[in-house]
């Protein structure tokens, strides 16, 4: 079945024909050509395709495309042009190591910018739970944990440590 | 994508909802939250060819607290649920079971309807129903009916629901003013489901204790004297007598921790009680 949805993407406005199978990942993916959300299990486990709907998080593999309309939609796409205009979260991972293959990343960045609106000043141990639903096959958990504590200090302190 | 074809409808109002779910009785799925559903039809393992969405029913999106109940209503996301003053004030443990449920984002879009219609075995909130006496408040466009929670779970992922029939709210009895409350589950790993799980009140006299994650449905248990914990320990693992063995844990492994974790609930309910 076929059927057109609005949808609001990183800002824009998007009327769209899909088809009522698209998963919203599918939709971002495929339709808008945002490939910075990935698709890992489909089975809402992963995390690799965390997007902010509405304002929270959500797994976009496990929400249906036709669900989403007239909602609102953030993917990593709004946090960053490019190399040259990493976010702050962003650049605090690439500092500390906080990736390895990367393929964790968009989502863990997406989980971590709602977690510091949150708790602009979180314990390692709520850093854990709030990155809890994004799993990193690299197992480089004790990096992307620094990697977010050291977002959050330059985010209330405003200067990023000497490298 | 999805491979199964399927007609998806929006409804913004229930009675629309409980009209699209009696035209499609044999095929059509109500799709809440979606965190088990969706999951499942991405792997063709559940394959509806209508789907009625009931997210735009936000009339279903409430805890409202109505004389000596609280009525939660069944959209209310989990997220919700752990942060809502009523809840946490009147039910700590209902609170604590929403916040353990899989992980944020699931948290943010999963909805307690929803959990407790599937009926998973081993869902957070199924214990914590039981042993609060839960009633639940069906709908279906002929009318509607309240099920308590005892003889709602019937089996894995069965209940005492009708094909036509929707789960539109959850009513919860106050507990006695100084009952202490517990919810208590086993799981290997943040956010996966428990392998076993235990939510009690105890208030003075007989306490209440309810298991699940063990057995097909979840269990409830009278206690009748609550100190005697060797004896709530010996009658849940009784009670699990048919418990069931997967690939993360034997069926005596949970026939032990049915006992274990009733026990520890009972205990925890105890330490809980407010002047004695």
């Amino acid at each position: 079945m076929r059927t057109t949805i609005e949808i609001t993407v990183n800002g824009s406005s998007e009327r769209l024909e899909i088809d009522t199978r698209q998963n919203l990942v599918g939709l971002l993916r495929e339709q808008l050509g945002l490939t910075g959300t990935h698709v890992g299990c489909s089975t809402g486990n992963c995390g690799a395709c965390t997007v902010v709907l509405d304002g929270v998080t959500v797994k976009s593999c496990s929400v249906l495309a036709a669900d989403v309309d007239g909602r609102e939609v953030t993917t990593i796409e709004a946090l960053s042009s490019g190399a040259d205009d990493l976010h702050p979260i962003q650049q605090a991972f690439v500092a500390n190591q906080g990736l390895q293959c990367g393929f964790c990343t968009p989502g863990m960045v997406l989980s971590v910018s709602k977690l510091l609106e949150e708790n602009p000043d979180p314990t390692a141990d709520e850093v854990r739970h709030a990155i809890a639903g994004n799993l990193c096959r690299c197992t480089g958990y004790q990096l992307i944990v620094q990697s977010v504590l050291e977002a959050a200090r330059i985010a209330r302190e405003g200067a990023p440590a000497a490298a | 994508m999805i491979s199964q074809e399927f007609d998806f409808h929006a409804p913004t109002t229930v009675a629309e909802a409980l009209d699209l779910l009696a035209a499609n009785a044999d095929d059509g799925k109500a799709l809440a939250g979606g965190m088990s559903l969706v999951p499942a039809m991405n792997l063709g393992i559940a394959r509806p060819t209508t789907v009625i969405s009931l997210n735009r029913l936000s009339e279903l999106d409430y805890v409202r607290e109505d004389g000596d109940v609280v009525r939660i209503g069944a959209m209310t996301r989990h997220a919700r649920i752990v942060r809502d003053d009523v809840v946490s004030g009147r039910f700590p443990l209902l609170a604590r079971a929403a916040s353990v449920i899989g992980d944020v984002q699931v948290r943010n879009r999963g909805t307690i309807g929803g959990s407790i219609a599937h009926a998973d075995p081993a869902a957070d909130y199924l214990p914590v129903v039981l042993a609060l006496g839960a009633t639940f408040r069906v709908a279906s466009a002929a009318g509607g009916r309240t099920i308590a929670a005892r003889e709602f779970f019937q089996g894995v992922m069965a209940t005492a629901l009708a094909p036509d029939e929707l789960l539109v709210e959850i009513e919860l009895p106050l507990p006695p003013p100084h009952a202490g409350t517990a919810y208590l589950r086993l799981a290997r790993l943040e956010g996966s489901f428990p392998l076993a799980n235990a939510a009690a009140v105890v208030d003075g006299g007989p306490a209440t204790v309810a298991v699940g994650g063990t057995t097909a449905a979840p269990f409830v248990l009278e206690v009748d004297d609550p100190e005697a914990l060797d004896d709530v320990e010996r009658a849940a693992r009784e009670a699990a007598v048919d418990a069931f063995p997967d690939l993360a844990a034997t069926a005596e492994y949970r026939r032990q921790m049915a006992g274990v974790y009733a026990r520890r609930a009972v205990e925890a309910a105890l330490g809980e009680r407010k002047g004695g």
